[in-house]
């Protein structure tokens, strides 16, 4: 084979292969750390697998939230005006959780039907909605 | 006045980027010398124009002209001076202006310090440029004006500046990045008249590797001091998360990486020439998507500004133009694309390949994830997902593994075909060694050892060891050093001292949420944590709690002070952690929730080596800022 062949042989089997290990990467991690986001209503219709990772979110319902004063554990609803659901999570909120505003969390489905969150997101701008809550009130609206 | 000033010379500015966008390739394409302007004289003009509607912008911040509706939403009467200045590119709209600007600069740049040996190229890199700024500026004018006013009754105070961005980092920032974007602009103008004027390839990677040098060094920096920011200032000690807006920075840094890269080959071996083309492509298409990205609010975001649909398409539509009408180019004309050389698996050119695919596959990962939630919404019909930071981990490190390799050797490589190999085995004993020396010393400071950061360390050791070595092997005088290897030896080992900053706080950090009454105490690590006091305090536009704490490591003791503050006008609450640093940790502690009385939580944490990411990120920005100074050197 002449030399320029051969290169061009050797940058198309490094190509190829880099974009098959990379192909076989995305699939696989994509695979697993997909968060599927539900409304308090899709989790009510929903058949929820409670051992992976989904997101939910709405609205904090005012007064419904209620903290330990002796741990970190906390709870609070979350509403799309149409259904409710209650989040439990242990840990410091963030400085814009807030009655009203709009969160979205991170977490299992617990067999009572309540979620347990692991990550709790309200984001830094206070006008802010995440997408998926704006897009739930609007629908409802 | 001042604002309808600002406003009229910003439609100045677009009229004349629409005469410098099309002048020039007229007077190319029909001959005839009535086309044909005076390009250096008018780039300046354009620049003193946009720094003229910039200055009347941050005029408006400073007199607090609330009647500016932009200056309404972002400002108040209490915010201290810097912010108000600050608060001029702190939303959308200013940083249009300020993106303007920044590109406006790096065409003057361009103009300036490159020979001009051939004035139709140069003529032709310019107007291409006053059509993207003519682009931009017509999405200022129509979907985002920052002169626009609340009238006839304006409002007697503003809403004030986001309080998370009221912070000298975040001021920094921005500009950075914008510079950093934009810088972007050049190697695509380039490479599009490259095709246009089939241009040798070994010529235009010459004129195009400063610039993208620069946008580098500005991308880094900017990143950096973001990640920084996001330390301190979001309250929780994260330095990295994955967001959408950080990928969509963090794709074109990766582009603009193998860009540089491969215009080293294309430089010195005339070939890659249709490769760095589409690379000058994407780098500059993926620098206008992180712009939409962020501008659209269509991500789940911390950064998401804008909620504005119709900004959104307006910026696809830009991208879509200039990256179909660049490719029609590549795929339509038949232009030079430099030479056919033979390689062998040994060369330089094959290690610059293998760089080249390993970044550009891994940016294709990463924007794939970044963008696939959408995907999957417009599939599944208004499904929606996230895509978590472990997607993002897993698909960073093999590439790291397979990227940080390969930099160990790379510096030994010779163009075609590298003959002597001696260097593998004192690399491997070398790297060796200081990775036993580091794992060491983290033991004696840690007293622990963690499996899971050896691959990193032993990595950062092997491109600190392969850098090093090679600036030693080629007996250079100290002045020669400094002449021709200083550029390179800071940017690769600042990557060394990244990795190795990247990998010891993700294994050895330590974190813990506790609640505790003043006068409590607990044992955190090696440290004895004690809730000393609290106090009110008041300042410029806010009240804040602030708690002293006090870490006690038997040796010495820490006093950190953390707050929580209500800001005045918003009534927006942060969190100000009370961070210690040491050369080797940072001791940071951030207030939670108040409990009950002064009982508080707190969340506290050890980092081992977190500065060193940002050192590290300092010295690529440094490193490859000075190899583009020597490029234009070599230029002029």
């Amino acid at each position: 084979m002449n030399p320029i062949r051969k290169q061009r042989l050797y940058a198309l089997i490094a190509i190829l292969l880099g974009s098959l290990l990379a192909t076989w990467l995305v699939v696989s991690a994509l695979s697993e750390n997909m968060n599927l986001f539900y409304s308090p209503t899709e989790m009510k219709e929903a058949n929820i697998n409670q051992d992976v990772l989904i997101r939910a979110g709405g609205m904090v319902k005012p007064g419904s939230i209620i903290k330990s004063k002796e741990s970190l554990n906390v709870s609070f609803i979350v509403t799309d005006y149409q259904n409710e659901l209650v989040i439990n999570y242990q840990g410091i909120l963030p400085d814009l959780f807030a009655e009203n505003a709009g969160v979205v969390v991170r977490g299992n489905l617990g067999s009572d039907g309540n979620f347990n969150a692991i990550e709790v997101l309200a984001k830094h701008d206070e006008n802010y909605m995440p997408p998926e809550v704006a897009k739930l009130i609007d629908n409802k609206k | 006045m001042i604002p309808e000033l600002g406003h009229i010379i910003l439609i100045t500015h677009l009229i004349l980027c629409l005469i410098g966008g099309t002048m020039p390739l007229l007077a190319e394409y029909t001959g005839l010398k009535i086309f044909q302007i005076p390009i250096k004289k008018l780039s300046v003009f354009l620049f003193l124009l946009i720094s003229i509607s910039f200055l009347s912008l941050v005029y408006s911040f400073l007199v607090d002209d609330f009647s500016v509706a932009y200056v309404a939403q972002n400002s108040n009467i209490n915010l201290p001076d810097y912010y108000k200045f600050a608060a001029t590119w702190g939303a959308h709209e200013g940083s249009l202006v300020l993106w303007i600007l920044a590109m406006n600069a790096w065409i003057v740049g361009f103009l300036f310090f490159t020979h001009a040996k051939d004035r139709d190229f140069l003529a032709s890199v310019f107007s291409i440029s006053c059509q993207v700024m003519f682009a931009f500026s017509l999405f200022t004018l129509f979907t985002s004006n920052p002169f626009e006013r609340i009238l006839p009754i304006p409002p007697l105070n503003g809403a004030d500046l986001n309080p998370s961005l009221q912070d000298f980092a975040f001021t920094v920032h921005p500009p950075l990045l914008y510079f950093g974007y934009s810088g972007l602009l050049i190697p695509f103008a380039i490479a599009v008249s490259a095709m246009l004027f089939s241009k040798e390839t070994k010529e235009w990677a010459a004129y195009s590797r400063p610039w993208t040098l620069f946008s580098c060094s500005f991308l880094t920096l900017g990143i950096g001091l973001g990640s920084w920011w996001a330390y301190y200032e979001l309250g929780w000690g994260g330095w990295w998360f994955w967001d959408p807006v950080e990928n969509a920075a963090f794709v074109p840094w990766l582009l603009s990486v193998a860009l540089f890269h491969s215009l080293i080959t294309s430089q010195n071996r005339g070939i890659f020439g249709k490769w760095s083309i589409l690379l000058s492509i994407f780098a500059f298409a993926t620098s206008l998507l992180g712009t939409f990205l962020v501008r659209s609010g269509i991500l789940t975001s911390v950064h998401a500004f804008a909620l504005d649909p119709e900004r959104g398409l307006f910026i696809l539509g830009i991208l879509a133009f200039f990256i179909i009408g660049s490719l029609m180019i590549y795929s339509i004309k038949d232009f030079e694309h430099g030479e056919d050389k033979a390689y062998a698996l040994t060369s330089k050119e094959f290690g610059f390949l293998l760089n080249n695919l390993l970044l550009v596959v891994l940016a294709v990962s990463i924007l794939f994830g970044t963008i696939f939630p959408l995907i999957y919404e417009a599939v599944t019909n208004g499904k929606q997902i996230s895509v978590g930071a472990p997607y993002f981990e897993i698909i960073l490190f093999p590439f790291a593994i397979g990227l940080g390799l390969l930099q160990g050797v790379a510096l030994y490589l010779s163009w075609e075909k590298s003959t002597s190999f001696d260097f593998v085995s004192r690399l491997l004993i070398e790297s060796t060694s200081i990775f036993a020396l580091i794992v060491l010393v983290l033991f004696v400071l840690f007293d622990n050892l963690y499996l899971n950061s050896f691959a990193t360390i032993f990595l950062a050791s092997w491109i600190a060891v392969g850098t090093l070595q090679v600036s030693k092997k080629r007996n250079l005088g100290y002045w020669d050093f400094l002449r021709k290897r200083l550029s390179v030896t800071l940017a690769h080992l600042g990557m060394a001292i990244l990795v190795l900053g990247v990998g010891v706080v993700s294994s050895y950090s330590l974190e813990k949420e506790i609640i505790l009454a003043p006068d409590d105490s607990i044992k955190f690590g090696d440290q004895v944590v004690k809730f000393e006091s609290i106090e009110d305090s008041l300042g410029p536009n806010y009240f804040s709690k602030k708690a002293v704490i006090s870490f006690d490591d038997g040796k010495d003791v820490s006093n950190l002070i953390t707050e929580k503050r209500t800001y005045s006008p918003s009534g927006q609450l942060t969190t100000e952690a009370g961070i210690e640093t040491e050369i080797f940790k940072d001791l940071y502690i951030s207030m939670g929730d108040n409990l009950e009385d002064d009982i508080w939580s707190f969340k506290i944490q050890i980092k081992p080596f977190i500065r060193w990411i940002w050192l590290g990120a300092l010295l690529i920005s440094l490193g490859s800022f000075l190899a583009g100074i020597k490029q234009i050197r070599r230029l002029v």
